[in-house]
């Protein structure tokens, strides 16, 4: 078995460098920050990509599924369990957090079809520009309806995982941290597999590739399009619950600008590269957090959205390139 | 070609427009009959239709909630009791209720729509607000230009009013001035704060975050300056725009500098709720004193929306907070009197919005004696309530304002919270308050 140049050694090596020279720069704890943010970056970033990757939609709503999770998963907290503070009990927490990631990942999965359904599939042969202003649609639509649901200010999530901290090579890492970094790592390996072993990531791929011959082969478009929704919403889902546990606080205009920095990373990595989505959340995370380690953390937002437009400049098809079909 | 347009399609997402919603409420005043005491007098012709107005322009939904309502609760009580005397001279009172928070956040550009719409209701007499001093540096231009008072119970920011800031926002008629303001500017409260962390709590040394914004820069710089004087050490200063959602790397570097205090500077719907949630889960800031401006010390107890007990919930310990205003009221039938019409405690700035709302009742008394009509009595009313030389009892004491609308009797309160109150969800507890002289009589 030959290893893959493009496929593999790149982006591990891509991957060591960037993650080599995060944590020389910022130190145990500030690196500590930088990955438990840039999880969430990557878990959204991996839902513009696969997206992209298929239907070469820019779904400039993803940010506010995003959101939408992060509210679900206060509800299910709140509402349907009744929890308000941390549970010490681990069996019970891995219980609760079990329940709480996968009530989340399914039910967004399905809003994510849904707004497929009604709001993408409808123009999927009307010029580009047509959906993506349907997209920012769609993302005040779900801000509004939060906004009128829960209120314009900021919401408390139960924070169920205890906040503790243990020592590590010189600094206190939260078992949060490590928690979110491992599910989104997890979660990543998981839709690697997905979509390179199974007959439906085969279906997603050639769909990828040319939707007309695989629909030729006999690929359902329709539902191999849904199901990458699906998948995307879930992942942006997960994100939300993280975001929830993580911050205790969220607010209904949370996605815009998580949304566009995850949309950045995307683009960073190499847009409908699923891989490249995953190193750029980390990279734009590390930005961040390196330029307020600086003292510059008004220009945080600044420092992103610079080397967005470095990227596009200097190597439009990002990090790792594109993976796009014949007819990108 | 194909990335370029990608490019130009991330920028094009980021041109968003936003529906502007602020709301025009009419609430009806209180009991309309006059009790025993003065006979009702008939309303002069300068009262047209038998009711004039007083505004309001506060910040009264979402994260703003706990700010601004309790606020225009001040004026509508005030209203109210003036009603139940029979009115203003034989004229009745109404209220024009404005809300400048958009999405939940005060926005200046809201304010100064807000303010041309109670410009142009040519029944209002005066205006209470804004409480927010960068929504204020938006709408005084425009009152300014109309001849319409605003009285601003909580407004701290220098150049609101001081030159040579303060010029430019009344450059239509730089002799008459429209704004006048009960609250102590930040040139009093960062340093009482810094006075009270340095002197009061014992700490010597200070991390510093601000919001980016008019209100939270400039108490920040007051408290730095006077808190390098008394001799203690600023560790960092940050500033971090609303827009921000993970502070920990910011406190994380912060303390690793070792910081016996963090002094919070801005409000709470701008950031600083969360800054202290996250503040609070950093190694070495677990237990430290959080000090922060009025912006912070909401008043509001935890389960109030938007409080920042409510958003900062078990990380509210160990905060203090001062509010630009007197908690020792010269009137202290207020409190009960709030109480009772509310069913809740007054907020920070409560008192002084009702003592604004005396000052226009006071100046449009003064005024219906000369005024032939509405434009007229609105004339009088402002240059009764700026006119140095004139003070009006209130509920906060006697009031008069220096010649750029200043209070030259200015208060500090100083609050901490307690998180046994509330049922064990904590709520503010008055510590001391201190009086000062005019911040302009150097």
């Amino acid at each position: 078995m030959t290893v893959d140049f493009r496929r593999v050694i790149r982006p591990v090596a891509i991957g060591t460098i960037a993650l080599l020279t995060e944590y020389a720069l910022l130190g145990t704890q500030q690196f500590a920050n930088a990955l438990t943010l840039g999880a969430i970056y990557a878990l959204i970033a991996l839902g513009y990509t696969m997206v992209y990757g298929i239907v070469e939609l820019i779904n400039f709503a993803h940010g506010d599924i995003f959101m939408v999770g992060s509210f679900l998963a206060m509800w299910i907290m709140t509402t349907l369990l009744g929890l308000s503070g941390p549970v010490t009990n681990l069996l019970n927490l891995v219980g609760l957090l079990s329940i709480v990631m996968f009530a989340t990942m399914v039910g967004m999965g399905f809003i994510g079809m849904f707004i497929e359904r009604f709001a993408y599939r409808p123009l999927r042969h009307a010029p580009r520009l047509a959906p993506l202003i349907t997209a920012i649609g769609v993302s005040f639509i779900l801000q509004n309806i939060i906004s009128s649901l829960f209120g314009p200010s900021p919401v408390n999530v139960p924070q169920i995982v205890p906040l503790d901290k243990f020592a590590f090579m010189g600094g206190k890492i939260g078992y949060l941290n490590v928690f979110m970094v491992v599910l989104a790592v997890v979660l990543m390996i998981a839709l690697q597999l997905f979509v390179g072993r199974t007959r439906l990531g085969r279906a997603m791929r050639s769909t990828a590739q040319d939707r007309e011959a695989a629909e030729l082969m006999g690929v359902d478009i329709n539902q191999t399009i849904a199901i990458t929704f699906f998948i995307a919403a879930a992942l942006a889902g997960a994100g939300g619950v993280i975001q929830g546990l993580y911050f205790g606080s969220i607010k209904f205009d949370l996605g815009f600008f998580v949304g566009l920095k995850a949309f950045t990373a995307a683009v960073l990595g190499g847009i409908g590269n699923t891989t490249g989505a995953a190193i750029g959340g980390f990279i734009i995370a590390f930005v961040e957090v390196y330029a307020t380690v600086l003292g510059y953390t008004q220009w945080s937002e600044v420092a992103v959205f610079t080397v967005l437009i470095l990227v596009l400049v200097f190597r439009p098809s990002g990090l790792l390139g594109q993976q796009l079909g014949e007819r990108a | 070609m194909k990335y370029g347009k990608l490019g130009a399609l991330g920028a094009g997402a980021l041109l968003v427009f936003s529906a502007c919603s602020g709301t025009t409420a009419t609430a009806a005043p209180g009991t309309s009959t006059a009790p025993g005491g003065s006979s009702a007098v008939a309303a002069g012709a300068w009262c047209v239709g038998g009711t004039v107005k007083i505004g309001t322009e506060l910040p009264m939904s979402g994260g703003e909630t706990a700010n601004g309502a309790p606020t225009a609760n001040g004026v509508k009580l005030a209203i109210k009791q003036q009603n139940a005397k029979g009115g203003v001279a034989g004229c009745k009172l109404d209220i024009n209720v404005q809300d400048d928070a958009l999405n939940g956040v005060h926005d200046p550009q809201t304010g100064a729509k807000n303010m041309q719409t109670l410009v142009a209701d040519a029944a209002v007499m005066g205006v209470v607000g804004p409480f927010n001093s960068g929504v204020a540096k938006a709408e005084i231009p425009i009152s300014n230009g109309a001849g319409l008072l605003m009285c601003s119970p909580a407004n701290t920011n220098n150049g609101v009013t001081q030159p040579p800031e303060g010029d430019t926002y009344r450059k239509t008629n730089p002799t008459k001035i429209s704004y006048i303001r009960t609250a102590s500017p930040d040139s009093i409260q960062g340093p009482s704060a810094a006075d009270y962390l340095y002197k009061d709590l014992g700490k010597t040394s200070v991390y510093i975050i601000d919001d980016t914004e008019t209100f939270g820069v400039g108490v920040g710089d007051t408290f730095q300056a006077e808190f390098k004087k008394l001799g203690g050490n600023v560790v960092k200063r940050d500033s971090a725009p609303k827009s921000t959602t993970d502070y920990t790397p910011l406190f994380t570097a912060a303390a690793a500098l070792n910081p016996q205090g963090v002094y919070l500077a801005g409000t709470t719907p701008t950031g600083m709720g969360l800054a202290l949630k996250q503040g609070r889960t950093v190694s070495g800031l677990e237990t430290v004193p959080f000090v922060g401006p009025d912006g912070v010390a909401d008043l509001g107890p935890g389960g109030t929306q938007g409080a920042t007990i409510t958003i900062a919930g078990a990380a509210s310990h160990d905060v203090y907070g001062t509010v630009g205003s007197a908690h020792d009221l010269a009137d202290n039938t207020f409190t009960a009197a709030y109480t009772t019409e509310f069913g809740g405690a007054p907020g920070a700035y409560s008192a002084a919005a009702y003592a604004c709302a005396q000052i226009i009742i006071a100046s449009l008394d003064k005024a219906s004696a000369t005024a032939t009509d509405l434009a007229s009595a609105r004339e009088g009313v402002r240059a009764n309530a700026v006119n140095s030389a004139n003070s009006f009892t209130t509920v906060l004491g006697s009031l008069n304002f220096d010649k750029y609308g200043d209070n030259v009797h200015p208060f500090i309160s100083f609050y901490k919270v307690d998180m046994t109150l509330a049922g064990g969800k904590g709520d503010w507890t008055f510590v001391k308050q201190e009086s000062f002289s005019d911040p302009n009589a150097q």
